[in-house]
């Protein structure tokens, strides 16, 4: 457990210069896919509730610190993600989810979550109605991440790598 | 006691850690203004951004290619439109030059474009876009913020035709605007020239020439050209006068025709004084 929280740590960082170089460059009207949260839906069904849900404390920390958000922000979005992405950890199940579209249905809710509560910490449109908020600023991240993570779907080995 | 909180705890602990951290990142919510987190964060940014630039400068050499391509046609498009606008700059700076005209000028002026040019060597013809609808009649003098462009010699419903100076046919009466001598200016298919000048005549290369109130077709003072050289000096009795005109002729686009005639009856009187 402890092996996958340190490679969790590891693999954030490349992932994190990929996120902030490469991932623009493919951006749909300023929308752009959260590979931090595919990591870590990805962790997360891996190794349970309680782990995914400090990784998500832990990746919003670093991401609050080095990108520059409101500090706090991140945090609170990843935890609560890792939180509701863990009510899906199974067991028994987690190597069905990495081999089909039932892993990018995660993610979308994830990510629809933590783009969701990250843009009442980070907009300043405050005079948007929630619904339209939660469409532009939840919906449409959250599912063009899904259809990226659909790659790891497609590429993930069939031995369990970790 | 201790057996039920432990109970309560693997029952509910990932509601625990939940609030935990949510207190903690809301706690952090209220630190980002603290010097100290300012100063980590600084250093973290930092170290992440000089890592983050080295991939950076990789990822945007795979990118030149695409917006060199892409930078080359906004270049063509924005040369296309310079000179578009430079065109615009023209056109503005010789209309406004021709409305100050306009503005000093008393006479009716009949606004009018060229819509195409002629220029042989000894016919050099205008066709206006202005014709007998808009009153424009033969024998009018046709102008420029420049000087005296030409004489319209036919007219249609819509449309006019005005021979410049630089035509065998129009000859014209002249004078020099300094002495106020009067001369026969005519184009003789290299230069406008003032022929048969006597020499005793003070004419000298600099003058401004402006036609004279003597001519039967322009009788306002309008300017023709400037006074370039005396030729013939040494022979006869008579130089002959080169004129440099003010109008670039090649360049005429905007022209305004004088909607005066010269009077008929003036005419008709000097032809009765020749006729006796």
């Amino acid at each position: 457990m402890r092996v996958l929280y340190i490679l969790a740590i590891i693999i954030f960082f490349p992932l994190l210069v990929v996120q902030s170089t490469v991932i623009p460059l493919i951006a749909i009207k300023g929308v752009i896919p959260d590979l931090m949260l595919i990591l870590l839906v990805y962790f997360t069904l891996r190794s349970g509730q309680i782990h995914g849900t400090i990784l998500g404390f832990i990746y919003g920390f670093l991401l609050d610190i080095i990108t520059g958000n409101i500090f706090g922000s991140a945090m609170i979005a990843k935890t609560i993600s890792g939180f509701v992405a863990g009510y899906f950890y199974n067991d028994n199940k987690k190597d069905i989810y990495f081999k089909s579209i039932v892993f990018s249905l995660i993610v979308l809710l994830s990510a629809t979550i933590d783009s969701f509560i990250f843009s009442f910490f980070s907009s300043v449109e405050l005079e948007k109605s929630i619904i339209l908020r939660f469409f532009e600023q939840g919906m449409f991240p959250g599912i063009y991440t899904a259809v990226v993570s659909l790659i790891l779907v497609m590429f993930h080995p069939r031995r369990n790598p970790f | 006691m201790l057996r039920f909180i432990s109970r309560v705890w693997e029952n509910f602990k990932e509601y625990f850690i939940l609030t935990f951290l949510l207190i903690l990142s809301f706690i952090s919510l209220s630190l980002n203004q603290n010097p100290a987190i300012k100063k980590v964060r600084a250093i973290a940014f930092g170290s992440f951004a000089a890592s983050t630039a080295i991939f950076s400068d990789i990822v945007n050499i795979a990118k030149v290619k695409s917006e060199n391509e892409r930078l080359r046609k906004i270049n063509a498009e924005l040369m296309l439109q310079v000179n578009k606008l430079r065109e615009y700059g023209v056109v503005n700076s010789t209309l406004k030059n021709l409305i100050n005209l306009k503005d000093t000028v008393k006479y009716p002026l009949i606004p009018a474009l060229t819509v195409s040019k002629s220029f042989t060597i000894a016919q050099g013809t205008i066709t206006l876009n202005a014709g007998s609808e808009n009153g424009v009649k033969a024998g009018m003098p046709v102008i420029n913020d420049r000087g005296l462009v030409g004489i319209i010699y036919a007219t249609s419903n819509n449309f006019s035709i005005a021979r410049t100076l630089k035509n065998f046919e129009l000859k014209l009466v002249v004078k020099d605007e300094r002495s106020r001598v009067d001369g026969i200016l005519k184009w003789n298919g290299e230069d406008l020239v003032i022929v048969n000048v006597p020499k005793t005549y003070d004419i000298e290369p600099g003058d401004r020439i402006v036609c004279s109130e003597l001519s039967s077709i322009v009788s306002l003072p309008v300017p023709v050209g400037v006074v370039a050289e005396l030729k013939d000096v040494q022979t006869g009795i008579f130089n002959s006068v080169k004129i440099n005109p003010y109008v670039d002729f090649s360049r005429i686009e905007n022209v305004f025709i004088i909607g005066v005639l010269e009077s008929k009856m003036k005419n008709d009187l000097e032809l009765n004084f020749f006729n006796k």
